[in-house]
């Protein structure tokens, strides 16, 4: 839940808009040359996917500390700016986590051993040992798990990546449902922002509350209509492309994966 | 409702992937004998559909914005399988390729958003909206329950398992290595922000849309 004034909907499609950058943003970083982006992609995300098990097994912060650090290491090595990096790891989810952790510190929801004490406004504060400990591993596993996903997003290709799934032996139906999805994503975020267009150039600014969560239960129902409709278009689309129900998907060198 | 990962042990994670495995796999084997060749396109528009349904921010009283799930709805257009398969595509791509939901938590975050919402919005809404006609009243207001039950349903599932993780994994010295608060402060804290709060925005979404839909007839709903 966040807090804001203004308009929902130009905070919605800033937000959508944003997606669409970062996304755009880690293709053109995934498509550069570099350490990790040189590797095969299914034995980086096996390597990955240990480190995040690592990450999740271990219960020493000195070791989560040293993944972490070796994370940034490898970033630099596969030529991702460290500032970028850093931005789009540590924003909302360690931010997020680290809120979280800090109550954790303190004795009435972690009692113990006491480590500092102060006051404020004669109220006695006291964060214990368990406390200050649980936080930082808390944080630290959350750091590092969700910079070894971003930076797994990137320095692979998106579709690569989707696509690496079906030798793992993730259903068809799954990996085939991903592939499309991703690129409706992007459709449906056209077809939105389109529709928020018109709506303002029509009726102009939403007032009421009331009025506005009409508005969003409406573009959802149409998104819903207009998505519906363009299945027809796309089967189409499918068929005259050989489609037969069975989807086969191409490497970057044109095999067939 | 999303769980990174780092928030739950390796016990909840393994058994909640272990819990997902026959699901996805029930829901892949349904949706291949159920879903025309025709309508495979639909499954990923409906997955793309659940993403970007995540991004719409709803403003509820007093100035602030929450975003829905859209599971119920999924649920409703497409049926609980299908809507299974939706949701946890959208789930899978959030988490791989933004970082939004953790890759060890994805069993996880599957159970709790594409299998527990989705079947609970699904069978309520049939429930309450029994034999009634398509465009009855009663069917929009057996959404709107459908999706806030469902959703508290869900937060519930989630909260239970943020608490039970001090209770799993903890040193001799009591630290907790995993989410650090018992049931005591996730039931209360999850459940009333979504009690109050989500639950609502989910109802409203879910309501609102199935009324549109009943307007537009040349759309099926379950």
């Amino acid at each position: 839940m966040r807090k804001k004034s203004g308009d929902f909907i130009e905070r919605s499609l800033a937000e959508a808009v944003l997606f669409l950058k970062n996304s755009i943003f880690a293709e053109e970083y995934a498509s550069r040359n570099g350490f990790l982006r040189s590797r095969a992609t299914r034995a980086k995300i096996l390597t990955i996917a240990l480190i995040l098990l690592a990450v999740l097994f271990t219960k020493s912060v000195l070791f989560l500390l040293g993944l972490y650090i070796l994370c940034l290491i490898v970033a630099k090595a596969s030529s991702i700016s460290l500032g970028f990096f850093l931005k789009r790891t540590w924003i909302f989810i360690p931010m997020f986590a680290l809120i979280i952790a800090v109550p954790a510190l303190f004795s009435a929801f972690s009692p113990g051993e006491p480590l500092v004490t102060f006051k404020i406004f004669n109220a006695a504060f006291v964060i214990t040992r368990q406390g200050a400990g649980a936080a930082a591993i808390f944080f630290m596993r959350v750091l590092t798990s969700v910079s070894w996903t971003v930076l797994l997003a990137l320095t692979t290709r998106h579709f690569v990546l989707l696509k690496a799934l079906r030798s793992f032996g993730i259903p068809q139906i799954f990996v085939m449902t991903l592939g499309m999805c991703y690129r409706y994503i992007y459709l449906l975020l056209d077809i939105f922002y389109n529709t928020h267009t018109a709506i303002k150039s029509r009726v102009g600014f939403i007032s009421s509350s009331r009025k506005s969560r009409g508005v969003v239960g409406w573009n959802m129902a149409n998104l819903w209509q207009r998505s519906y409709k363009l299945q027809n278009d796309v089967y189409s689309a499918m068929l005259s492309r050989g489609y037969n129900a069975d989807v086969r998907v191409l490497d970057e060198n044109g095999k067939s994966i | 409702m999303h769980i990174p990962d780092g928030y739950l042990g390796p016990a909840t994670s393994g058994v909640l992937y272990v819990v997902m495995i026959p699901v996805w796999i029930a829901a892949s084997n349904i949706v291949k004998k159920t879903l025309k060749a025709a309508q495979v396109p639909l499954l990923a528009i409906g997955a793309a559909f659940s993403f970007i349904i995540m991004m719409f921010n709803v403003p509820i009283p007093g100035g602030t914005t929450g975003h829905a799930v859209g599971a119920a709805l999924a649920a409703i257009i497409l049926g609980p399988w299908a809507a299974c398969i939706a949701v946890t595509v959208a789930l899978v791509i959030q988490a791989l390729l933004f970082g939004d939901g953790g890759i060890t938590a994805i069993g996880a975050n599957c159970f709790n958003m594409a299998f527990i919402m989705p079947f609970t919005a699904y069978f309520i809404y049939k429930l309450i909206s029994g034999k009634s006609a398509p465009e009855s009243n009663i069917r929009i207001i057996a959404a709107a329950i459908a999706g806030y039950v469902s959703l508290n349903i869900a937060a519930l599932f989630t909260a239970v398992e943020f608490g039970l993780q001090p209770l799993l994994h903890h040193t001799a010295g009591g630290q907790a290595l995993y989410c650090p608060y018992g049931l005591n402060v996730a039931l209360i804290a999850m459940m009333s922000e979504h009690l109050l709060i989500f639950g609502w925005i989910e109802a409203l979404v879910t309501g609102l849309a199935v009324k549109y839909l009943q307007k537009h007839k040349e759309i099926p709903i379950s």
